[in-house]
């Protein structure tokens, strides 16, 4: 379960305060995927990131006694300057790997990547496809009880694209998924139920395709 | 997942921002080996020439020794503070992952420091033996200890500075600036006992002058170590270090999501 006490989340903008979330207290269930949806700006990302804890709410708790992958999300989460190869080491170290675990991984996350001779190049020669590759290739090398995908399922080619998500649907028997996206194929395909992020308030629909039915409405 | 104890994540954190600022420092390509030696080489060679243009080469002691350790305890001391400086933000691709902490950067970059001051101490020592300088040091334990407390105060400094300089640019202009004379009026090439009484009592002000002469006068048994005012030293060390940690404390989540 995760739990959202009286969360407020807002940025401070040279126009005042800019709401993301406005006293939002909130129970997602345990063990369904969740597809989040919302219009661009509306605070899916930043949801995520506080789900995630490199972002915190101004006021409120956010509960929950699951562990949760980093942010999936286009492009972030690497250092510019480090190799592939050497990221994916450094994830493994931070999350208390040992030597034969961190060499099990790297061949893994290689292999399932498909970057050939990038990964020994550092990340700032990367695309943001490749980017997104390697942090989803690395997810998948760890067991977290939810993985947090930011619209990376929707770059790379089609036929990457393809084996992402095989590899997910394999993945989620084992862990759940919050999802970020605006491809409402993705969401039915892998998510049971649905948030809608709007006017700094969260709407939960048990199903996912009443959340699309939201979602498009405010889209009109 | 297994469960870790926050020390034992904190504690993998840092080894390998460790391994990866030593990886990045010395990689292939960027000369980082050489610097790393050629820098106070060059300071030790060019101040020794100085020293025996202007006053010739009688001395009471080994004078090259006093300017090796001198630059040694100042470049500890400076590096920590200029790798302090841009941790913060240094590192900013890597708090996408909650285990990582902006002081663990630091904390590494500073940890990196110590080692390549202690890989020059010990070539500087090894040629010291070699070329037969004057090696007989009064009281090791307190020059040990006068790098140490250095470090401490260079660490509570670094911090409270970087603290500060992540959310006020100009802040760190300033201190960039204050510290640029600094190799000049910290008692690095020279000894306050033999300097004038009005500049004495000038350079009293400046802390790392105590630091370095606590350094200095516990090597050299013909220097007097009357100058060196340990409470002034103490008050440096640990009023920057407590307001830093209070502030880093309070500003730790928007320096994560700057």
């Amino acid at each position: 379960m995760i739990e959202l006490q009286g969360v407020t989340k807002y940025f401070r903008t040279t126009l005042g305060k800019k709401y993301i979330l406005k006293d939002v207290s909130f129970a997602i269930p345990s063990n369904v995927n969740i597809g989040i949806l919302g219009r661009n700006g509306a605070g899916k990302s930043t949801l995520m990131r506080m789900l995630g804890q490199i972002e915190f709410p101004n006021q409120g708790k956010i509960l929950s006694d699951k562990t949760f992958s980093w942010v999936m999300g286009v492009g972030g989460g690497f250092q510019n300057n480090m190799t592939g190869r050497a990221n994916v080491k450094f994830v493994c170290r931070i999350y208390g790997k040992s030597k034969e675990e961190i060499d099990r991984a790297i061949a893994y996350v290689k292999e399932f990547s498909e970057l050939g001779d990038y990964f020994e190049m550092p990340i700032r020669t990367y695309s943001s496809g490749m980017k997104s590759r390697l942090t989803f290739g690395l997810s998948l090398a760890f067991d977290f009880d939810y993985l947090l995908i930011d619209e990376t399922l929707s770059v790379g080619d089609a036929r990457f694209r393809k084996k992402s998500k095989e590899a997910l649907m394999k993945k989620i028997e084992s862990c759940n998924v919050l999802l970020v996206s605006h491809d409402m194929g993705t969401l039915r395909d892998i998510c049971d139920v649905g948030i809608v992020s709007n006017n700094a308030q969260l709407h939960f629909f048990d199903d996912i395709n009443d959340a699309i039915k939201m979602y498009e409405t405010i889209n009109k | 997942m297994r469960e870790r104890s926050p020390w034992q994540v904190q504690k993998s954190v840092i080894y390998a921002l460790f391994l990866r600022e030593v990886n990045v420092r010395f990689s292939a390509g960027k000369l980082g080996y050489f610097w790393v030696i050629f820098e106070p080489l060059m300071q030790i060679s060019i101040f020794v020439m100085v020293k025996m243009l202007l006053f010739g080469s009688k001395s009471p002691l080994d004078y090259s020794v006093f300017i090796t350790i001198g630059f040694v305890a100042f470049n500890l001391f400076r590096h920590i503070l200029d790798r302090s400086m841009t941790a913060f933000a240094g590192n900013k691709g890597l708090y996408a992952y909650k285990q990582v902490k902006p002081i663990d950067g630091l904390v590494a970059r500073i940890l990196v420091e110590i080692l390549i001051t202690m890989v020059i101490a010990a070539i500087f020592i090894a040629a010291g033996l070699y070329l037969d300088r004057d090696m007989n040091v009064e009281n090791i334990g307190m020059v040990i200890l006068g790098f140490l407390w250095l470090i401490l105060f260079s660490f509570g400094l670094g911090l409270f500075i970087s603290v500060i300089g992540i959310f006020f640019d100009s802040f760190l202009k300033v201190v960039k600036l204050l510290l640029s004379p600094l190799m000049f009026i910290s008692a690095v090439f020279y000894s306050m006992q033999n300097m004038p009484q009005a500049l004495q009592s000038l350079l009293y002000y400046n802390p790392l002058t105590h630091f370095i002469e606590m350094i200095h006068d516990n090597y050299f048994s013909v220097l007097n170590d009357g100058f060196i005012d340990y409470e002034y030293m103490a008050i440096w060390t640990i009023v920057p270090f407590y307001m830093a940690l209070w502030l880093y404390r309070k500003l730790e989540k928007g320096i994560i999501s700057i």
